[in-house]
């Protein structure tokens, strides 16, 4: 419709239009014709929403053959403005020579910010395609080692995005 | 009867007795009293946590004072602990409808402060951004002001077209609501060929919904009957308080600072600026929805206009490096430490710049003394300078007048707040 620059007012209504009834009329056929237009919502729980490889999930571990890529730098920690990630590093005999002994994300602290995967020297911390958080307490919440890793062939579609859009 | 004569004299003796001393003295007159309602914080119609004082004369406001600050999180105050680049997330929170409007304005003062420029293409990728975060924020005023007076409908249409719009975010940034998008000196990352289809069929979609919004609400009686003339501003008023954004190009002033000292790549588009005389609610509601035409506008002549290229500027020390060369080469591993751990550090100076967020001008003021962390970041949120000008707009009003005229003026308090 457009208003072409002009205001249409109280005065400016017919007869019909100040009536009321046949613009509810019409407002109705309107609504109405919506019914047979496609649905757009989906019902969660039965069909999940698929995130597209963008998407920035919670933070993962990546780890090559069970050992993980990280080297304990702490730059992680250090960027991470919501003061989620804690390391504590310690030697190895690999040729990486240093490896996270400890490394916990507070994930009631984390706000998905991505700056952790942003900053990582090492391409070990990404962020994954998972949504769905559920903690019944906060130590539950404190994801360890354990929780984090992940292999590179399940984080397949996020490494591939990350080296052909960063 | 006897009592009651006694105290009537008793009463007149202690008021002789006042008067002799010369005091004044007021009896109040239980029905001529005027009634404080406070409306909110916690009220469904007040658009998050503002809480209004408003004297009543029966259902006329006589009297509006907005209570800010429950929503205040001292983000000014945070940034002063914040490097540059740390305090990006925090621009999310600002208005948290138009994220990427925000986005951009923190980025491109940090530039300014810097001297360095993102490359073009991330500039075209900033307009398109920040135009789909304006549709985003009108979309929720248009719905929420028809909720306001009462048409749910239009909330539901105005949400689908969000939700279609969040999908967009989702894909060029990662995430829908908090986008955190654009860095210190370009983006966080470039994006693909199929989001920009995306934005394309969005755009080209947009203003056949738009219409379908306005054969509800433009020529029905209920709407106008809550809006036309509700809220009057005049011009000079409005300059006298700050008002900016589409609540001053309601009251007949051309002013928008996308034309006025334009910014990233507006200059080198074709739009109009909508302009409506009037300053009451309807007029402010006109103004938006012809704004997002606009921006659809906008929108289709950058996608034309995209060109290739980086989205991150080459300024080692000043921009985190490309994350390729931080995984092979020497020297920009250690700009990756550095940045991150000592933060950019710009030269000492203030600079203030701002962007015509979809509220106002929202701008940063930042004063460096050369480290890592800015001395004083203001914020100049347009929601906050907007409030000021709502006793004015009530008062004469009626009392179911107010949450239209919050509506039309559409505040958001984690703007407001800070």
């Amino acid at each position: 419709m457009g208003s072409n620059g002009k205001i249409i007012r109280k005065k400016d209504l017919n007869i019909w239009q100040k009536a009321y009834l046949t613009e509810i009329f019409k407002g109705l056929r309107l609504t109405i014709s919506q019914i047979f237009k496609p649905k757009f919502t989906y019902l969660y729980p039965e069909v999940r929403f698929k995130p597209q490889p963008s998407f920035r999930g919670r933070p993962v571990l990546v780890h090559e053959n069970g050992t993980e890529r990280c080297v304990a730098c702490g730059l992680c920690s250090r960027v991470c403005p919501a003061l989620a990630i804690e390391v504590q590093a310690s030697e190895t005999e690999l040729e990486k020579e240093r490896y996270p002994i400890k490394f916990e994300i507070n994930m009631v602290r984390c706000i998905f910010c991505g700056f952790c995967e942003e900053v990582c020297p090492e391409e070990a911390i990404i962020m994954s395609n998972e949504y769905e958080l559920v903690f019944t307490s906060q130590e539950e919440a404190i994801f360890g080692k354990e929780r984090l890793l992940k292999s590179t062939e399940e984080m397949k579609d996020r490494l591939e995005f990350l080296r052909a859009h960063r | 009867m006897e009592p009651r004569t006694d105290e009537v004299a008793r009463k007149s003796k202690i008021l002789q007795a006042l008067e002799d001393q010369n005091t004044s003295v007021t009896l109040d007159d239980p029905l001529e009293n005027d009634m404080i309602l406070n409306m909110g914080p916690q009220h469904p119609a007040t658009h998050g946590v503002l809480r209004l004082l408003i004297r009543l004369d029966g259902e006329t406001v006589i009297g509006c004072v907005p209570e800010v600050g429950y929503l205040h999180r001292g983000y000014e105050k945070l940034a002063e602990s914040c490097t540059y680049h740390e305090f990006i997330p925090h621009t999310d929170r600002l208005d948290y409808l138009s994220p990427m409007n925000n986005n951009t304005a923190y980025a491109m003062a940090v530039e300014k402060l810097l001297g360095i420029e993102a490359p073009p293409r991330a500039q075209h990728i900033r307009v398109i951004i920040s135009e789909l975060a304006r549709i985003s924020s009108h979309l929720m005023f248009l719905g929420s002001l028809a909720m306001d007076v009462g048409a749910l409908t239009v909330w539901m249409w105005a949400f689908r077209e969000r939700e279609k719009e969040y999908d967009i975010f989702e894909n060029i940034a990662g995430a829908r609501f908090t986008t955190s998008y654009t860095r210190i000196g370009g983006l966080a990352q470039d994006v693909t060929p199929e989001t920009l289809a995306m934005v394309k069929k969005f755009a080209g979609e947009l203003p056949g919904y738009l219409e379908e919004c306005e054969r509800l609400l433009n020529k029905n009686r209920i709407f106008l009957g809550r809006t036309d003339g509700v809220g009057v501003i005049s011009p000079e008023k409005a300059l006298d308080l700050g008002l900016t954004g589409p609540g001053l190009r309601a009251c007949g002033i051309e002013h928008d600072l996308r034309r006025a000292s334009p910014y990233l790549v507006y200059k080198d588009l074709d739009f109009n600026i909508p302009v409506y005389e009037g300053g009451d609610s309807l007029a402010r509601y006109y103004v938006r929805m012809d704004e997002m035409r606009e921006s659809v506008k906008i929108l289709q002549q950058v996608l034309e206009k995209m060109p290739a290229g980086e989205v991150h500027a080459f300024k080692p020390k000043k921009v985190l490096p490309k994350k390729d060369r931080v995984y092979t080469k020497m020297e920009e591993l250690i700009h990756d430490f550095m940045i991150v751990n000592f933060g950019v550090e710009p030269p000492v100076g203030e600079i203030y710049s701002a962007v015509e967020a979809p509220k106002g001008e929202l701008g940063f003021y930042i004063y460096s003394h050369g480290e890592g962390y800015p001395w004083r970041l203001k914020i100049r949120s347009p929601s906050f300078v907007n409030l000021q000008s709502l006793p004015t707009m009530m008062m004469g009003g009626l009392i179911s007048d107010v949450v239209a005229i919050i509506g039309s003026l559409d505040p958001v308090m984690g703007e407001a707040d800070k």
